[in-house]
């Protein structure tokens, strides 16, 4: 390929013309921070994240533990109709969650089940949100545990919002999303 | 007529490169930093993750760890020098690291992938082929925005300069003086990639 048609096949292809979303910057200065927090940390603070990691360590493995128990509760009532896994962002390394939506007469029941979610300061709490192809954002509910279960609920289809966000959110009278996403990912039909 | 012309020029749509206590305030780990840093080179990093992964979420979480691995190595960082080059090749790093780990991820049954599916063959993205993204962006982030708006239909949506002019209501002259100009300095980064890859 000569130097006109690597040109012509650069300027064509979609990838050299993305832009990345507005938010992205604050998200990515947000990371920086985050990832600089242990460096800055003095010794007696550095202890105290050496026992706070023990902790999860076994708070990993009773997780562990309820994740099967949990999966064979789940398989044995219902399958649901769609699912998948969400991948943390670089604001919530570590971070995951797996998901289950079931269709029901009153709309989508989203069971999800949360890993390691970043803390919250006083005041946020943990939105998720559905997004279809053209970025369009439909919230389905709010909470506030960093593990665990909960239970949420759509009125709109997996089928064309197949794109589950979750973000960390102020309580600042602003119903848009702040855009610090910690876990997201695309659910797929069973 | 030159000056006149070079007066109504909009301005490139990128900051400059980073200046010195910019980095050093990136590699204390003062958001000032890496705000500036991310100004100068996040459509770029972006780029390039989307080049590797194909997938918006994907790009942006592939930027996001550019960045922490930047700052992770940021005692490397020769701040009388332009890092372009050396987080280019960190952004290559994060995007491949997560197209790996992606390729790993089972996403349906092997039964039910015909044996011809690429996703199959697990192919490396063309290194080469990102360092061109990274300077043709570059480049193209580089142009005024009226030249980089005649480049962009023209090849990403395949419209004629008689359909460009159209739509944008330019004379038609405008149009092809616009993109005579684009395409020579972009043809002018492509002249040295193979010398020195970013």
């Amino acid at each position: 390929m000569n130097d006109l048609e690597l040109l012509d096949d650069l300027l064509a292809h979609p990838s050299t013309w993305a832009e990345p979303p507005p938010e992205l910057e604050d998200m990515v200065v947000w990371a920086v921070a985050e990832a600089t927090v242990p460096m800055q940390t003095d010794a007696r603070t550095r202890r105290r994240w050496r026992r706070a990691a023990s902790a999860l360590a076994v708070a990993a493995v009773l997780a562990a533990t309820l994740v099967v128990g949990a999966t064979v509760v789940i398989g044995s009532s219902s399958n649901g109709d769609y699912a998948g896994d969400l991948r943390a962002t670089g604001l919530a390394p570590g971070a995951h969650a797996s998901v289950v939506i079931t269709h029901t007469d009153a709309g989508f029941r989203v069971n999800l089940h949360a890993r390691r979610l970043p803390p919250l300061e006083h005041g946020e709490f943990y939105e998720a949100w559905l997004k279809d192809a053209a970025g369009t954002l439909v919230p389905i509910g709010t909470f506030s545990s960093s593990n665990g279960r909960v239970t949420l609920w759509s009125g709109v289809s997996p089928r064309d919002f197949p794109t589950l966000t979750i973000t960390i959110e102020p309580s600042d009278n602003n119903q848009a999303s702040s855009g610090q996403r910690v876990l997201m990912g695309d659910v797929h039909a069973r | 007529m030159q000056r006149a012309r070079e007066r109504v020029r909009p301005e490139p749509r990128t900051r400059p490169r980073p200046s010195r206590d910019d980095l050093e305030a990136f590699r204390r780990g003062d958001p000032a930093g890496t705000r500036a840093l991310y100004q100068s080179y996040g459509r770029l990093v972006y780029a390039v993750a989307h080049r590797v992964l194909g997938s918006h979420e994907l790009a942006e979480e592939a930027t996001q760890q550019t960045f922490v691995r930047a700052w992770q190595a940021a005692d490397r960082i020769d701040v009388d020098r332009d890092p372009a080059a050396w987080l280019a090749t960190i952004a290559k790093r994060s995007a491949i690291d997560i197209y790996r780990r992606e390729a790993r991820r089972p996403k349906r049954a092997l039964a039910d992938v015909p044996a011809d599916d690429p996703a199959l063959v697990t192919l490396p993205p063309d290194l080469g082929a990102l360092d061109a993204v990274w300077r043709v962006r570059h480049a193209i982030d580089e142009l005024p925005a009226d030249e980089a708006t005649v480049v962009r239909l023209q090849h990403l949506d395949g419209l004629t300069q008689h359909e460009i002019a159209e739509r944008l209501g330019l004379a038609l002259g405008t149009v092809k003086s616009r993109s005579h100009r684009a395409h020579q300095r972009l043809a002018a980064v492509l002249a040295h990639l193979r010398e020195a890859p970013a």
